[in-house]
């Protein structure tokens, strides 16, 4: 703390103050607007002037959702598909790290560039080459068509090889000693020292994968399949006129999100923070 | 693209025989998943750029033919001309803004303020671009939205934002800046913090004001986050597609919001031209690496190397 270089007077710190508190208001009012009106009785809401607070307050638009898109469905999805896809590329991940990191193999540093330099193509140009394998493999359409391809975080391996390489060596040649194997290593002398990294990209795979758009929209068909991003702009495309149950179903996309984030807010925070400083 | 190349792990001895092969076990299913997802696909894009198909009939090899149609194609060149003002408005407003509210949060003494000033700018960056997308068609809805109510109440008349082609791509600019800056933010104030404060406090002493201890000393030791934040600001930004596609399906009035990814998705998915998409995404591999490459160059006389 205390690294900036402005030493503002007395004043002019409040004053900026007072203008990242209104900005810090104004970020939000969209967000106030869209819960308050999605507590309002339908034929009161969305009216001018603006609703802050419901009245009158019904929940009957959490209801309607469901009468128009299968909500509860494609929670699951979007959980079933984000937590493999993290889960499976975490593990991947880990283990290549480890190998890179760790063991010696001839190949190894070429294997290694490969893939780094592969972090410059863009999702978008293997989406097409993607989809036509997806579809010989009868997969479009299907949840694993969602969660196979992000089992390869080519990201996640370079940081956690990095992260291994600040870990000392002595501690796994002290467990060899012992007799321990690479797998034994691997799980009980790095990982356990590796939580913050874990966390990190943990957390941004997590959310990347629930998120997301573009893979659904382009490898989802019928809607029992759909995963929420994806549900709720098919809901508002075809809502016939309510669009009070649209934001409904934001709310109710948004406000679990509100509520994991300022519990993990601290790790959320440091794993964004890591990027830039590790990097 | 995180910069820095890997730094050599530990020198390549010829190990044991059973080391070796635990190495090949251990990357065998990021090589396996590598190879069908990344290099598989990116190579077999390179294969369909040549070929004309729709996914259905055989295809047929054309050569040149898709460069050459993109050569001549009016519509490609609008899309990068957009792309490119997204992006660079983007890591413009991204960058300067990050910083000044990085800087601005970084002296508050209160904590409280400070807590709630964070969480706020951060949290929309958490929330999908779907739900983003949709609640900002709602906020900036001239006869609805909050945007024009209040607009009206302090006596102006703000534009009809997604059926005016000036205004479609400054008010995207507006949604993915109040979506994302919380991201640059959290990277600058990151930065900001890790500057050594005995450098600020020598710089004082010797009778450096604010400013200039503010363009001399704290800009400069942040310019490798500086950096880092704007290279991966335009990466980021030059892939843009979910709010677009979403607030302006096809593509805003007069194309004014079509994106390259988004026309990539038009030619691949809606009009089944896939050897032409295959094409323009190499266009687009090559512009991002050229850009890259040339803030990489630029950097050298900029960057502050620690």
């Amino acid at each position: 703390m205390g690294a900036s270089g402005v030493n503002a007077g007395r004043l002019s710190r409040w004053a900026i103050g007072v203008a990242l508190f209104l900005l810090a208001a104004l970020m939000l009012a969209p967000l106030g607007w869209l819960i308050a009106e999605s507590l309002t009785k339908e034929s009161e809401a969305l009216r001018l002037p603006p609703h802050w607070i419901p009245d009158p307050f019904t929940v009957q638009n959490y209801r309607n959702i469901s009468g128009m898109i299968p909500f509860g469905r494609m929670a699951l999805n979007s959980l079933i598909v984000a937590t493999i896809a993290t889960a499976g590329s975490m593990f991947v991940s880990v283990l290549a790290a480890y190998a890179f990191s760790r063991l010696r193999f001839p190949g190894r540093d070429a294997i290694f560039l490969l893939m780094l330099s592969a972090l410059m193509i863009p999702g978008q140009m293997t989406v097409i080459p993607v989809f036509i394998l997806l579809r010989n493999l009868n997969l479009i359409d299907t949840l694993p068509s969602l969660w196979l391809p992000s089992l390869i975080n080519v990201f996640a391996i370079f940081f956690f090889r990095q992260y291994f390489n600040s870990i000392p060596r002595e501690l796994d040649e002290a467990a060899r000693i012992d007799g321990a194997g690479n797998i034994w290593i691997l799980f009980k002398v790095i990982l356990p020292l590796s939580g913050p990294a874990l966390a990190a990209m943990t957390i941004l795979a997590f959310e990347a994968s629930w998120n997301s758009y573009f893979l659904p929209l382009i490898f989802i068909r019928s809607e029992e399949n759909m995963t929420l991003p994806l549900g709720l702009v098919t809901l508002n495309a075809d809502q016939g006129g309510s669009s009070v149950t649209v934001f409904a179903a934001i709310t109710a996309i948004v406000l679990p999100v509100l509520v994991v984030f300022l519990v993990f807010q601290r790790a959320f925070v440091a794993s964004i923070a890591s990027l830039g400083v590790r990097g | 693209m995180v910069g820095k190349t890997a730094a050599p792990g530990a020198p390549l001895r010829p190990g044991r025989p059973r080391q070796q092969w635990s190495g090949y076990l251990f990357i065998s299913p990021a090589v396996l998943l590598f190879g069908v997802f990344i290099v598989g696909p990116f190579l077999y894009a390179i294969f369909l750029s040549f070929y004309a198909w729709d996914l259905l009939t055989p295809r047929e090899f054309i050569g040149l033919d898709n460069f050459r149609e993109m050569w001549h194609d009016p519509l490609l060149r609008k899309v990068l001309r957009n792309t490119f003002v997204f992006a660079f408005a983007s890591v413009v407003t991204h960058v300067v803004g990050g910083l000044l509210l990085a800087l601005g949060v970084n002296q508050l003494k209160n904590r409280f303020l400070s807590g709630f000033v964070r969480t706020s700018l951060f949290f929309p960056f958490v929330i999908s671009w779907a739900a983003v997308a949709l609640l900002w068609r709602y906020v900036l809805s001239p006869s609805f939205g909050l945007v024009s109510y209040y607009s009206d109440k302090l006596g102006f008349t703000p534009p009809d934002w997604f059926n005016d082609s000036t205004w479609t791509m400054p008010a995207i600019i507006g949604i993915d800046w109040w979506h994302t800056i919380g991201f640059t933010f959290i990277i600058m104030l990151a930065g900001l913090q890790a500057v050594p404060s005995e450098l600020i406090e020598a710089a004082r002493t010797d009778g450096a004001n604010s400013w200039r201890v503010l363009w001399h000393v704290t800009i400069p030791m942040m310019s490798p986050t500086i950096f880092f934040a704007s290279v991966i600001t335009f990466i980021g930004a030059f892939q843009i597609f979910d709010p677009m596609q979403i607030i302006t399906p096809g593509g805003g009035p007069d194309k004014s919001t079509m994106s390259i990814v988004m026309y990539l998705w038009t030619r691949g998915f809606q009009r089944f031209t896939v050897g032409y998409a295959s094409a323009v995404s190499i266009l687009m591999l090559v512009v991002m690496m050229g850009v890259t490459l040339l803030q990489f160059r630029g950097s050298r006389r900029w960057v502050h190397q620690a």
